[in-house]
């Protein structure tokens, strides 16, 4: 007769020497053993013990790759769900058993059992409800009855300890969750539920179904101080009214778990990493701009969230990598993410970008009168400094800086949309300062604007707009 | 309505290997006949006290296999095998008793990787964050696991939009804890996973890395450092540098840790420490910093990418894997004392092979800026400026923290009349630094200086001109 999916002999037990080759480590009447014992029957019976890893938790059963011949892998303390989910998303085909206690699952690792019910990937969970803690020595468990005397309520658990945790109800509330039941093991009849439940509990996840919960009220002699005759009595007395037994959920999955088979390959990835593969951007500079700066020109961007300061320092980047240069771009916020400040550091080098930090500008563009008031000053000598003369009412003066006012957000107002005010910011910076040509900075708006074609007109209207408000003054 | 009718001669009764029961005695309520009863005799090799089975009114109905506990204990055997309560299990020949398994787990095998070759595509313009995650992507990873954390969010973000087109999954977990361990399971099925993440998500994440270190699981993890400690700010720091180097949770941890200072080496180095991960079977570590996340820039992109195989250790849930464990108990000290000597080996290995920096004008340099990530940028542009003063000024990049690469270090260190420590830190590369010189035994070395800035204040590069211009014998 066969022993379900149990190795032959346990050869990580104490290397398998001895006794401990066939048997457990298992106080005798711990309920752990026949709990495994039906999970090995099970696995064997659904034919998947060469597709199931089992994932042991921290506890008593920290031990559970001693004996159950399948996959295993020993997670952290409570961790064990989602060591599963990392196994599951790895191998769709995976048939995962997350194994825990009562420490374990209700309380250390209360974040990951929820999260991973609610999420619903097809898991079978095995909890082990003893009311204590067994590998520590007996202290309270969130599962540890009102009154009872552990190693650390000696007093009884009372009211500073909060009420015992019913998982089994909680999970059942979870939506992910599509089948859970609370068995015992105290007599034969229970016994063979508690078979029928984890092999119910694995079958729906061959099935594809979801997350299915299998609570144990098991025996813990050793740390609740009686024989195993006596404990099993407690247990009836004591834990069944706290936890009633049965299933307290069982319904169909709004829809089956759909496995999948990662994709690698290479033309694929380039289209999906590069949008497409990019396209070769046209060159329309004949030389860095050394006018501007020898072989680094830095520019600021400044304004609050919403203003665009961070779009128009990107398409600046990405004319001047187009154009060959190296080019960076650095943003900064405030946390606010609307109004707040947002500063953008933009650099453009004829080689290689040093430091991308622009404390020190050759070009400045202002969108607002702090903004202005905060940088104007840093400016490089005979640098340029850009504002948006439509909301600085009182603009400082600059010595030694070229300074134009624009009214950035009234022309891009009349254009019909405000959000366009960074795109005639840009022409009025081409058109001052010869950064890089016209067409360049075209180009770069064409691409950024690939997948919103319809919106190139009115950027382009905007950056004419900007140019013109430069050349005429 | 039937009666069954049992056929007590034609189906196998129980039997029992008396050391391997415990007594508990839940056969004896289990017995509709009264067969098993409490036994009176200590069994020598357990020290407990096994049942006592008189089969005379035995059924075989198996209700008192249905209820041992022990794998191994109350049995039925075949008819014609051994019944009742068999003495002396030295003798007992498992198999026999129990029947040969129907599947021993086959010898694992590893499936290789394969590296094929990548389309030309042009480059891209790029943020650090995005960088890496394409370079993930390209080796070959399909899992990203993560919470959203500033200024990381990015990389989760790209990899949420990109993973589904290529059947892989990113999946936002409940917390860095369920992260990291979501991370342990995929990495121990053998597959390449990587989460981005900032100071106090990595924090979060420790317990799992000493967990992925100590099973031998790899992982990459990208860390976008920024102000601390605690909440800090958003700006950004390199202050867990010791963290990173010196304090992967509990237990004798090392990991490699690569520190970008560009987009195009966010994606390099990416692909990198997924090589070093699986060479190793350890994490790698990737430190970046705020600014360089947030940093847009030219990423040209590879000329072959990684199709990733199966490891033969991994736990990948099929046949060919199934005889293995991923775990880092070792219960008896001297297994663990043996555990944590191969650990070691393993990281004078990394420590031998994998030292990575990057020296910039340091072949006459008389000063010598050490900085990495960002702040090293900053400090590249002050050798710039320096140089055109007439200055024989370097920079030495580490790109490993950790080995520190000391092997580069040394023959500069022979030349230097300054070393100048460029940092957005309390000195915690320095501390690297002077750490692994002690450790060369490198016994001369000149005086160590430093720019530091703090709370995501980057060290500007006026300022380091400053302190090198300030130094004794520069301005000569």
């Amino acid at each position: 007769m066969s022993v379900g999916a149990f190795y032959n002999k346990f050869d990580r037990h104490a290397n398998g020497a001895g006794i401990k080759g066939q048997s457990t480590h298992y106080c005798p009447g711990c309920g752990h053993g026949l709990a495994h014992k039906f999970l090995a029957e099970s696995i064997e019976e659904l034919g998947i013990q060469d597709r199931t890893v089992a994932v042991s938790p921290v506890g008593c059963s920290v031990f559970l790759y001693y004996y159950l011949d399948v996959g295993n892998t020993q997670a952290a303390h409570g961790r064990a769900p989602v060591v599963g989910l990392g196994h599951k998303f790895a191998n769709p085909e995976t048939m995962v058993v997350s194994y825990q206690g009562d420490g374990d699952l209700g309380s250390i690792g209360l974040a990951e059992i929820v999260s991973s019910a609610q999420v619903g990937v097809p898991m079978t969970v095995v909890f082990i409800n003893n009311a204590i803690y067994g590998m520590t020595g007996g202290q309270m468990a969130p599962t540890t009855l009102m009154g009872q005397k552990t190693a650390t309520s000696p007093h009884g658990r009372g009211f500073i300890n909060g009420q015992p945790f019913k998982i089994a109800e909680m999970i059942a509330g979870l939506d992910g969750a599509i089948y859970v039941e609370r068995v015992a093991l105290y007599n034969a009849r229970e016994r063979n539920k508690a078979k029928a439940a984890i092999k119910k509990g694995l079958r729906l996840q061959t099935e594809k179904k979801g997350f299915s919960f299998i609570e144990v009220l098991a025996e813990c002699p050793t740390h609740l101080k009686m024989s195993p005759v006596d404990t099993t009595k407690w247990l009836i007395e004591n834990m069944l009214p706290m936890f009633p037994l049965g299933v307290k959920k069982d319904v169909e999955p709004k829809e089956l778990f759909k496995t999948f088979v990662p994709t690698h390959d290479p033309e694929k990835v380039a289209n999906i990493v590069s949008e497409g593969r990019g396209e070769k951007a046209p060159r329309f500079a004949q030389k860095f701009p050394q006018h501007l700066a020898k072989d680094d020109v830095a520019i600021k961007l400044a304004g609050s969230g919403g203003d665009g300061a961070q779009t128009a320092g990107m398409l600046i980047t990405r004319a001047g990598i187009n154009e060959g240069y190296d080019a960076t771009h650095i943003p900064s916020y405030g946390p606010e993410s609307r109004g707040g400040t947002s500063y953008a550091d933009v650099h453009m080098a004829a080689e290689e970008v040093l430091s991308p930090a622009s404390p020190q500008p050759h070009i400045l563009i202002a969108f607002n009168q702090p903004s202005l008031e905060k940088f104007g000053p840093d400016v490089a000598p005979g640098g340029y400094i850009f504002y948006d003369s439509s909301v600085v009412t009182k603009a400082p003066k600059f010595d030694g800086r070229k300074v134009y006012g624009v009214p950035f957000s009234r022309i891009a107002k009349d254009l019909g949309k405000l959000v366009v005010k960074n795109i005639v910011a840009l022409g009025a910076l081409q058109a001052a300062t010869d950064i890089l040509p016209k067409e360049s900075f075209l180009a770069a708006i064409r691409m950024a604007l690939k997948s919103k074609c319809a919106m190139i007109p009115l950027n382009e209207k905007a950056f004419d707009w900007g140019i013109k408000a430069v050349q005429e003054g | 309505m039937t009666t069954k009718v049992s056929k007590p001669k034609t189906r196998p009764k129980p039997f029992l290997l008396p050391s391997y029961c415990k007594g508990c005695e839940r056969c004896i309520e289990a017995c509709p006949k009264g067969c098993i009863t409490p036994g009176k005799e200590i069994n020598p090799s357990t020290g407990l006290v096994p049942v006592s089975l008189s089969l005379d009114a035995c059924t075989a109905c198996g209700l008192c296999v249905n209820a041992c506990p022990e794998p191994y204990g109350l049995r039925l055997t075949e008819v014609g095998g051994p019944e009742g309560v068999q003495s002396d299990f030295e003798l007992q020949d498992p198999r026999k008793l129990f029947g040969p398994r129907k599947t021993e787990a086959p010898k694992p095998q590893t499936i290789p990787d394969q590296m094929l070759p990548f389309p030309d595509c042009e480059p891209l313009v790029t943020k650090g964050t995005y960088a890496s995650a394409i370079g993930a992507i390209l080796a070959g990873c399909r899992h990203v696991y993560g919470y959203p954390i500033t200024p990381s969010t990015e990389g989760a973000e790209l990899m949420a939009k990109l993973q589904p087109l290529l059947d892989g999954v990113f999946f936002q977990a409940v917390s860095e804890v369920a992260t990291v361990n979501m991370m342990y399971g995929t990495g121990g099925a053998g597959l390449p996973v990587i989460t981005f993440t900032s100071s106090p998500g990595f924090s979060l994440m420790l317990e799992g890395i000493s967990y992925m270190i100590g099973s031998e699981v790899p992982g990459v993890f990208v860390n976008v450092m920024r102000g601390g400690p605690g909440l800090g700010n958003i700006a950004p720091e390199q202050a867990d540098i010791k963290l990173m180097c010196r304090g992967l949770g509990h237990g004798n941890t090392q990991a490699i840790v690569l520190a970008p200072s560009t987009p195009q080496e966010m994606l390099d180095l990416t692909i990198k420490a997924f090589e070093l991960s699986f060479k190793y079977r350890n994490p790698v570590l990737i430190a970046a910093d705020g600014y360089l996340g947030q940093m847009t820039g030219k990423v040209t992109l590879p000329k072959v990418m990684r199709k990733p195989g199966i490891p033969d250790w991994a736990v990948y849930g099929d046949a060919a894997h199934r005889g293995n464990l991923i775990c880092s108990i070792c219960l008896s000290e001297a297994d663990l004392e043996r555990h944590n000597v191969h650990l070691n080996e393993k990281y004078e290995r990394m420590i031998a092979a994998e030292q990575l920096s990057d020296s910039y004008r340091c072949d006459d340099a008389e000063v010598v800026l050490v900085g990495t990530n960002t702040p090293s940028r900053m400090a590249k542009g002050a050798v710039a400026t320096l140089r055109a003063q007439g200055i024989k000024a370097g920079l030495f990049r580490p790109i490993t923290l950790w080995p520190f690469p000391v092997s580069a270090l040394k023959p500069i260190l022979r030349k230097a009349k300054h070393l100048v420590m460029v940092e957005a830190s309390n000195g915690q590369l320095e501390d690297e630094m002077r750490l692994a010189i002690s450790k060369a035994e490198i016994r001369e070395f000149p005086p160590i200086h430093a720019v530091r800035r703090l709370g995501g204040i980057l060290p500007s590069q006026e300022e380091i001109v400053a302190k090198v211009l300030s130094l004794q014998g520069v301005r000569s």
